[in-house]
Parts: C-alpha cells; sequence; structure tokens
C-alpha cells in the first residue's frame, strides 16, 4: 500500500513534468516548422527604445544593395475591441506582392483572399475566432472603429481553415489601404517592412549592410526569429521553474521519508529475510529492484496521463497560464514528438533521483540485526 | 469416454469457484499488459495523426509566406506575447516608469534572448 501511495504521487509529480516538457516541446517543434518560412529580414524603425512607423522611402534606400529581390510594406497592429474585451491583429498588405501569396486562397476554409487595393476595398479575411466572437448570425459585414471613433465598414470575403488556427486565429487582413485608414496611419509610414533576398546564403550579409545604411532599424533575420521561438518555452520560465520546484520539493519529502528511518513493519520484514537466510546483498537487491518497479511504473503511468493531457484535452490544465487573459483562444493541436533526448530528461529529473534517495535506505535497511529487529 | 480430473482444490470446489486471492505478481503484470496496451493505442493514433499533420503543415507554410506571419497566435492578451520574435525583452516594463509585468502568460513565456 505504502509502494502504491509513492507510486501514484510520483507519477503525479512526473505527469507535471513531462505534461510541461510535451507543451513546449511540440510548440517550439511547430514554429520552427512553420517560421522556416517567415520573411527573410524584416525592418521595424525604432525611436526611444520602441517601434515606431517605418517610412516607405527607406525600401527605395535600400535599392542600392545588390542581392535584395524585393521589399514589401506592411501595415499591421492590434484593434482592442471595448465590446467584447477583445484583441484582433489587424494586418494589411498587398498579398499578391508577398511570396505563395497567389496560393492564399487555397489555406481558406470559405471564400476568397481579397484581391488587388481598388477591387478589394474594405474586403477582409478573418480567423476563425473572430467570426465566432463577433457571432455576426449570417451576415458578412462588421465595423471598427478609426481612432477619430468613426466607424468604419468591412464585408469578410473568407475565413482561415481551422487547421491554420494557430497562425491565423485572431488574424483580420486586409488591404494596406484599409490597414492604413482603419489605423489613421499618415500617407509614407508602414509598421514594418519585409525583405526578401535572392540567395538566402547571403541573408546576414545583406542585414548587416541593411543596419549600415539604416542606423536606427532594427534588423530581425529569419534566423533571429527561430532563435526566438527554440529558446522562449523553457524551463527557466517562471512555470516551468514550479514544476520544476513542485518535483523537487516532492523528491526531497520523499528522501527525507526515506531516510529518517525504518518503520518497525520494515524491521520486522528484514529481520524475518535475514532469519530466513538472505543475504545482507540479497536484501538490497530486492530493494533496489523494488524502486526500479515503483519509479519505472510511476513513469510509465506519468508520461501516458501527459500525453493523453497533452494530445486529447488539448493541455486544458495549462491552458489557463499560456494563453492568460486571451479571450480569442486558439484549438492549438498539439501533437508531441516524444524522442529520446526528452524521455531521458524526464528519467534524469525523476527516476534518477529517487534511485539515488533509496539507496542509503536500502543499504540501512539491510544491515539491521536480525535479533534487534525481532525484539531479541 | 474419461471423466477429466476436478481441477479445483478444495476450498474452491466447496465453493465452485476459484476463492484463491490473484497473486500481486500477476496483479502486476495485468496492470503492466494494459499500460502497454494502451500505450501502443496511443502510438498508433500518434502516427495518423502525425500523418494528418503533413497536410496541415503544407497549409501553415503557405499561410506564413503568404502572410510575412513572424510569430504563433497561441496568447493574445499582451503584444510581447503574442508577437515574441518581433518584440524586445524589455517591452513588457514599457507602459510606464516602474511598471511591472502582469499579465499570467508572462510566467510560461521566456522574454526573447538576442
Amino acid at each position: 500500500m505504502k509502494s502504491l501511495s509513492v507510486l501514484l504521487v510520483f507519477a503525479a509529480v512526473i505527469f507535471l513534468l513531462a505534461s510541461f516538457q510535451m507543451v513546449t516541446q511540440a510548440l517550439s517543434d511547430k514554429a520552427k516548422q512553420v517560421l522556416a518560412h517567415t520573411p527573410e529580414i524584416t525592418l521595424q524603425k525604432m525611436s526611444a527604445g520602441r517601434q515606431e512607423s517605418i517610412p516607405l522611402a527607406y525600401g527605395e534606400q535600400l535599392a542600392g544593395i545588390f542581392g535584395i529581390r524585393r521589399v514589401v510594406p506592411r501595415i499591421w497592429g492590434y484593434y482592442f475591441d471595448e465590446v467584447r474585451l477583445t484583441n484582433y491583429t489587424v494586418m494589411g498588405l498587398e498579398v499578391n506582392e508577398m511570396p505563395e501569396g497567389g496560393r492564399l486562397g487555397a489555406t481558406l476554409a470559405k471564400g476568397v483572399m481579397p484581391g488587388p487595393a481598388d477591387e478589394a476595398q474594405g474586403r477582409v479575411v478573418v480567423g476563425q475566432s473572430i467570426k465566432k466572437t463577433m457571432d455576426l448570425a449570417g451576415r458578412t459585414t462588421f465595423s471598427l472603429f478609426r481612432p477619430d471613433l468613426s466607424l468604419k465598414p468591412f464585408e469578410i470575403s473568407g475565413e482561415f481553415s481551422p487547421d491554420t488556427d494557430i497562425l491565423t486565429n485572431d488574424l483580420i487582413v486586409m488591404n494596406v489601404a484599409d490597414a492604413r485608414d482603419l489605423f489613421g496611419i499618415p500617407a509614407g509610414l508602414v509598421t514594418d517592412l519585409c525583405v526578401y533576398v535572392a540567395n538566402p546564403k547571403e541573408i546576414e550579409t545583406i542585414a548587416k549592410k541593411i543596419s549600415e545604411a539604416l542606423p536606427s532599424v532594427r534588423v530581425l533575420t529569419r534566423s533571429q526569429i527561430q532563435k526566438t521561438y527554440q529558446v522562449v518555452f523553457g524551463w527557466r520560465s517562471g512555470f516551468g521553474s514550479i514544476c520544476l520546484l513542485a518535483a523537487l520539493a516532492a523528491f526531497v519529502i520523499l528522501a527525507w521519508d526515506k531516510a529518517s528511518g525504518l518503520s518497525p513493519e520494515e524491521r520486522r520484514e528484514i529481520a524475518i529475510l535475514k532469519v530466513l537466510g538472505w543475504e545482507t546483498s540479497d536484501i538490497l537487491a530486492v530493494r533496489s529492484r523494488e524502486s526500479v518497479i515503483v519509479s519505472g511504473l510511476a513513469c510509465i503511468v506519468g508520461m501516458t496521463a501527459a500525453y493523453i493531457h497533452v494530445v486529447y484535452f488539448d493541455a486544458a490544465l495549462f491552458r489557463p497560464v499560456l494563453m492568460g487573459w486571451s479571450v480569442l483562444r486558439p484549438d492549438l493541436h498539439l501533437l508531441p514528438r516524444l524522442a529520446a533526448g526528452d524521455i531521458l530528461l524526464i528519467l534524469a529529473f525523476t527516476v534518477i533521483p529517487y534511485l539515488a534517495a533509496t539507496v542509503i535506505p536500502a543499504w540501512r535497511s539491510a544491515t539491521v540485526p536480525a535479533d534487534s529487529a525481532l525484539g531479541g | 469416454m474419461t471423466k477429466s480430473p476436478n481441477r479445483w482444490c478444495s476450498p474452491c470446489a466447496r465453493a465452485k469457484r476459484c476463492v484463491e486471492p490473484m497473486r500481486p505478481a500477476l496483479r502486476f503484470a495485468m496492470f503492466l499488459c494494459l499500460l502497454l496496451a494502451l500505450d501502443g493505442a496511443l502510438l498508433f493514433d500518434g502516427l495518423s495523426r502525425r500523418m494528418a499533420e503533413y497536410a496541415t503543415l503544407a497549409r501553415l507554410e503557405v499561410v506564413t509566406r503568404g502572410l510575412g506571419l513572424t510569430d504563433l497566435a497561441v496568447a493574445t492578451e499582451a503584444r510581447y506575447t503574442r508577437h515574441p520574435a518581433v518584440s524586445d525583452p524589455v517591452v513588457p516594463f514599457m507602459d510606464h516608469p516602474g511598471a511591472i509585468e502582469h499579465f499570467p502568460t508572462g510566467a510560461f513565456w521566456l522574454p526573447p534572448s538576442r
């Protein structure tokens, strides 16, 4: 019964650690796969430590840098819907200027992408959560407030597929002119510039040249963006540290319990075994095997439960922290890839400390004199 | 036709059913088999999900390239967790002098290092 209770607590600790590891690993994996296609270089203007609109003329200044294939301006930002207390991400760009912009229509669940600016005035494509939150009840029109509180009407021309929720869930995509009008951004300014280069091997060199030509501009390369997502989810985050500390505290309590002495029942059991002719090494071996079985079984139970939690319940226990006060919540469709390294990491955090914590008590129990334990 | 020998032990024969308690090792083995069967089922389901994910991945790649996206739309509550790749580590503290980071997602996401 004691082993069963240890096993349950142990499995719960492993479940917590493995769930965190699986969620972060699945998100990092997804980011790695998807963000390999971000713009090669993104330019943002910085002023007083903050990002501000970048002049379109900066794009023209880049014309002299050999190797740049295309510079695409974008206007994007956040729109806070005060009625629904929701943040939308509004993105304005000319999709036909983007690589694979012509194929975007194939990713929609319904409708079409708006065409060039004149034809597509006021037409937008929205993410799944936007459609649900606005509760349009069959209508395809809605309005958003400009900064001067006048209303700007929009018509939904398409919806992104639920499959792309992890990227498009909170997006409202429109053309640059509409986004400029909505945010009240003056002509000649945009939010950022996407730079595409002819040879991907030259990205770093071209980024360096842009930094020299435009010192007030922050230059983000594709590799920097990818690197961000490889470190942004990790054990050093507040929540990750709490998971680790909880596991550590559980093991300290367990080790303390094991090391603080043998129960009379255990002493009696060992004494009987010794009387029956068991050697100290036999008892040590049996205790070690018991620890391996308890920790191994707890590991299987904990990791299986963690996988079910992450894949079938969409990491429901972590969602309140992962998404916080976000109103628009995507279906993550997480599918962790259980690599040998991840399993070893969980084992290193859990099973190995447990085995180590049981070695000394096992030795102590094995050296108990039989007559003292039996009260002789 | 020969009569089959009585396969019950005496207490069981009296009760006409097996009253012998299941051995702990057998119970353990059954539990282990159940777990392994569950894990096997999860593995096969995972493989089929992985195949479906390949198709989704192609769509995600087109969306990323077509819109020039830089971030995952996981947390929309704060701009530094909606777009960590294009935010500075100091952004959570830039609202006013002495501002503290107070969004729940800030506990899950590490600041980008560059």
